[in-house]
């Protein structure tokens, strides 16, 4: 048996204990006799590893990486990376070998004894590296891992104004508040796994298929979980090494990711460029568009990229009514850490293309930009060509135009940016829950994991409002694989969604039990009892939703971007938590403002990393955002509890609008995230 | 911080300290407040035996005008510049600099000696003190001596320190009544290193003429440079826009940046020729007012 530090009701999910200092993360995991692991990485973007000696090694550990979680494709084959680099390097911070010591100081101390022989090679660094030069892998044509198109190809519209534009995404590292971290532990044929996640079934299915384990020779238990933004919903090498190493060893293996390795090597977002070409009238009606995708998929196919290039592609016209669309999308290998999600996992890459070239159209035709959105919708739902269903555009956009007082900003102020954009949650394929009633409590389980949303708030109103007992009994437990058979995730918008569909499901199964048992049902009756539920809501119809964001700037002489105002109008479905949501937008729009002015990964002619420290990676600090306004609509869905997906919606409109802004104030055509002062000096 | 192991001293007086430096030599070294050293030690960047933190030595906290001299102990935080009513009356150009310096977190510990004695051209008090034509104590096995701000530091990350040497004293001639600074720093991201950084100090005569200039400089080279010629240029001058233009192209061209992640060379300059522009006028500005 593992003696942990933590009594069962430390395993809650209490939001409100981490502003007080209380939660339990990972590293405050004690257990006695445990090892410290630290891992050696690859100093080089590219070489052949021609000796390793030392530590636990791919000589010894051969496994592979599994392709779960968010935007999972189990059918690469090719570009699987392996746990251990075994033969070659592909990127700076790949994993080489693992040591252990009883401390950290020691495990650290430790890699020194590791002795690694390379012979470095000419490393794939950019797009156009990766199209020009041969493949990084053996065993491919090229280094293109995917390529797929969306829509059909079509001659081009005879339209008086046809514009084209290459427009880009920098890579953003996902930067939680908390790295990642693990903690394995193997004991009496079973491994206990805690860890920092967004998906306990992920990592499992990951561990199970890594290691060949059996699936009940395996639990995986969530940490409070400080942050994730997409980096935390699959599996890493460094979970495979602690779990085999505690295998091995018979102890408890930790291992706490530091803010460098973070940076270097948890897959990043974004890193993705779109050349795209409009066909419009003069009345600003786009009558088609043509698009090409490039997505950076760093060094293997177990990210999300082969996912991401078909996905952006999807969304490429937005919330617009435009009749042809035809785009092609492709992720290509480079010797950079593989790309992963970050909030909004292509959603606003998409809104990017297509809203720049909006306000590029505008400027042509010298019309408003919102005119020319307008010219666009329609009063009735639309499929578009590239195979999105979204609800009427027009009446929600003409009432954000207004709740923003867009056409006062624009009268006043020179720097005013405005967006709109549809948001595609991931509710595929559903999510489960479980639910017990014992002793007079209720508690709750969900199959995909809050990192700081607070889904708390939502279990206990739905329970209250399906069940009718107060909120003050139900507890929201941590993800569990030994409590939830089977379960998703949190990320892509989606846990109030179908998380929240799950637990409305598990509550009237209950209810239902109760009335067979009863005759009729009643908190009293319910409570007396003992009820254990659990269900998989199967979810599959896209409840996509819109948004709009507003932003002023001005420009310093030097280049620096003052926010003036940064306002947003999202339709959150029915708002759950009324502060949860707001909470949730303005985190996003602080997010959204990095991407935009702060957030990028650079890396040199040789794939070394440049941006090796958070500051240098840039998070938006408190200096540099203004005060946010939040508006929200509550159109209801068709779900039993009426939500909508959110989360990514801020990251999707902030950069789209905050650009444009910048973009009015300067005069210059901006077509890149990042932002820097270099750009805009006069 | 998981940094390789070293011993720790916590000396208690300046004898004692420069009896350990003198002892270990060059596996010693000095921390003060740790704002520079503990990032490079807790990323194993540099790695010491010995660390001597000089941080509870007493008396060396202070800052006073004596005689002729704004004195300031090189212990002094840049917390306690920020607050201190004598730098916020009389030198505000000290108070400018700091308050300009990473954030909150890093000035209640960080000291100036330490922000000087790193040899760090990105830090921002060498060019405040180099414009202030300031000068420093150095305190060693054979007592004390004075030195020019301008020759301690010799390159990047080098100082004239000799082995058991502690740079004890940042010492600034009191202003007179007709005299104004000002430091102006361009920064990419609030609480980063600067792109470039500007310190500017002019003392003026009965006419309005520059009678002495002080020009320091962050960032623009391998390390904090005085702008000799500009300083030339602008003294026996009234300021006007045009003359601090001129003065903004001469010193941009004693400065010598290097293209990086922070921005290109030429970036670097159009920078250093802005602030440099607006730190003459308003240093003249704030010189004027008697």
């Amino acid at each position: 048996m593992t003696t942990l530090n933590w009594k069962e009701g430390d395993l809650a999910y209490d939001s409100s204990l981490f502003v007080r200092g209380k939660g339990h993360f990972v590293d405050d995991l004690k257990i006695p006799g445990t090892l410290y692991m630290s891992v050696l990485r690859s100093p080089y973007a590219r070489a052949r590893i021609l000796s390793i000696k030392g530590g636990i090694n791919g000589s010894e550990l051969k496994a592979k990486m599994a392709s779960v979680g968010e935007g999972a494709d189990p059918s690469q084959t090719v570009s699987i990376q392996p746990v251990f680099a075994t033969g070659y390097v592909n990127y700076v911070g790949e994993p080489v070998a693992a040591v252990f010591g009883d401390d950290r100081y020691k495990a650290t101390d430790l890699l020194e004894n590791v002795e690694v022989d390379y012979e470095p090679m000419k490393p794939v660094v950019t797009i156009d590296d990766a199209l020009r030069l041969p493949p990084i892998h053996e065993g491919m044509k090229s280094n293109i891992l995917v390529q797929s198109s969306r829509g059909s190809d079509f001659k081009d519209p005879d339209s008086p104004i046809v514009l084209e534009d290459t427009l880009e995404n920098e890579r953003v590292a996902t930067n939680p508040i908390e790295p990642r971290g693990i903690v394995a532990s193997y004991s009496d044929g079973m491994l206990n796994v805690w860890v920092s996640t967004q998906s306990v079934h992920s990592i499992k299915d990951g561990l199970v298929e890594s290691l060949g384990l059996r699936p009940d020779a395996v639990r995986v238990m969530q940490t409070d979980t400080g942050g994730a933004f997409g980096s935390k919903g699959g599996l890493y090498p460094e979970y495979v090494i602690a779990s085999y190493a505690s295998m091995k060893y018979g102890r408890p293996v930790k291992w706490i990711e530091t803010r460098r390795e973070h940076l270097s090597s948890t897959n990043p977002g974004r890193g993705v460029r779109g050349k795209v070409k409009i066909f419009a009238e003069r009345d600003g009606r786009i009558m088609g568009l043509k698009g090409d995708v490039l997505v950076d998929a760093g060094a293997y196919g177990t990210g999300i990229a082969s996912f991401s290039a078909g996905f952006i592609a999807m969304m490429m016209t937005g919330p617009y009514s435009i009749e042809n669309g035809y785009v092609i999308g492709r992720s290509v290998l480079t010797n950079k850490v593989p790309q992963g999600p970050y909030r909004g996992a292509g959603r606003p890459e998409a809104s990017f293309f297509i809203e720049r070239m909006v306000d590029l159209l505008a400027d042509e035709l010298k019309m408003d930009p919102a005119d020319v959105r307008l010219a666009n919708m329609s009063d009735k739902p639309f499929t578009s060509p590239l195979g999105m269903k979204i609800e009427p555009a027009k009446p929600f956009f003409e009432s954000a135009v207004r709740e923003l007082e867009y056409r006062r900003e624009a009268k006043l102020t020179n720097g005013v940016g405005l967006s709109f954009f549809v948001l595609v949650p991931a509710v595929y394929p559903g999510e489960s829950a479980r639910i017990i009633v014992k002793d007079g409590m209720v508690k709750v389980w969900l199959g995909g994991n809050s990192h700081g949303q607070g889904h708390e708030n939502f279990a206990r109103k739905l329970v209250n409002e399906e069940l009718g007992v107060p909120e003050s009994i139900v507890t929201l437990f941590r993800g569990d694989t030994g409590m939830t058979l089977d379960g998703v995730g949190s990320w892509g918008s989606r846990s109030a969604i179908v998380g929240g569909a799950a637990i409305v499901a598990a509550c009237r199964k209950i209810k239902r039990k109760v009335e067979k048992e009863s005759g009729n049902y009643s908190p009293e009756l319910l409570l007396s009892g003992s009820y254990d539920e659990f269900v998989y809501e199967e979810q599959k119809i896209p409840l996509n939703s819109f948004g709009a964001n507003l932003a002023t700037v001005e420009i310093g002489k030097l280049g620096n971007v003052k926010i003036k105002k940064c306002a947003a109008y999202y339709d959150v479905g029915r708002a759950l938590n009324r502060d949860m949501v707001i909470g949730q937008i303005q985190g996003g729009m602080a997010q959204g403002i990095g991407q935009t002015l702060h957030e990028g990964l650079y890396y040199n002619d040789d794939g070394q990393l440049i941006t090796s420290s958070i500051s240098d990676a840039g998070v938006p600090l408190a200096e540099d955002l203004p005060n946010f306004t939040v508006k929200i609509a509550e159109h209801r869905s068709s779900l039993p509890h009426g939500a909508k997906g959110l989360g990514e919606s801020p990251t999707i409109g902030v950069p789209t609008a905050l650009i444009r802004a910048i973009e009015v104030a300067s005069g210059k055509r901006l077509r890149k995230t990042p932002v820097t002062p270099e750009e805009l000096i006069q | 911080m998981h940094p390789s192991s070293f011993e720790y001293f916590a000396p208690k007086s300046m004898e004692e300290a420069i009896g350990l430096l003198t002892k270990f030599g060059e596996d010693a070294k000095i921390m003060a407040g740790g704002q520079s050293l503990i990032p490079l030690l807790k990323l194993r960047m540099a790695s010491f035996p010995y660390v001597i933190d000089i941080s509870r030595i007493e008396g060396l906290d202070y800052i006073e005008e004596k005689g002729k001299f704004l004195e300031i102990g090189a212990l002094t935080t840049m917390i306690e510049i920020e607050d201190s009513e004598l730098i916020k009356e009389r030198y505000r150009i000290l108070r400018e600099a700091a308050v300009q310096i990473a954030d909150p977190l890093v000035r209640n510990r960080g000291t100036i000696g330490g922000n000087i004695s790193h040899g760090d051209p990105s830090n921002d008090m060498p060019a405040v003190i180099i414009a202030l034509d300031g000068k420093l104590e150095i305190t060693g096995k054979q007592g004390k001596k004075v030195i020019d701000a301008d020759s301690f530091i010799t390159d990047s990350f080098t100082t004239v320190l000799q082995e058991g040497e502690i740079m004890s004293k940042i010492m600034i001639p009191v202003f007179d009544g007709s005299s104004g600074g000002c430091y102006i720093k361009q920064k990419k991201n609030a609480g980063d290193f600067s792109v470039a950084a500007i310190a500017v100090h002019l003392s003026i005569d009965k006419e309005d003429r520059v009678r002495r200039a002080g020009i320091g400089l962050t960032s623009v080279g391998p390390r904090p440079l005085r702008a000799e010629k500009g300083e030339r240029f602008l003294e026996g001058k009234r300021i006007n826009d045009s003359v601090a233009r001129e003065a903004a192209n001469i010193i941009v061209s004693e400065s010598d940046p290097t293209s990086d992640f922070y921005g290109s060379a030429d970036y670097k300059k159009k920078v250093l020729n802005r602030i440099a522009v607006e730190a003459i006028n308003t240093s003249y500005e704030r010189a004027m007012v008697r």
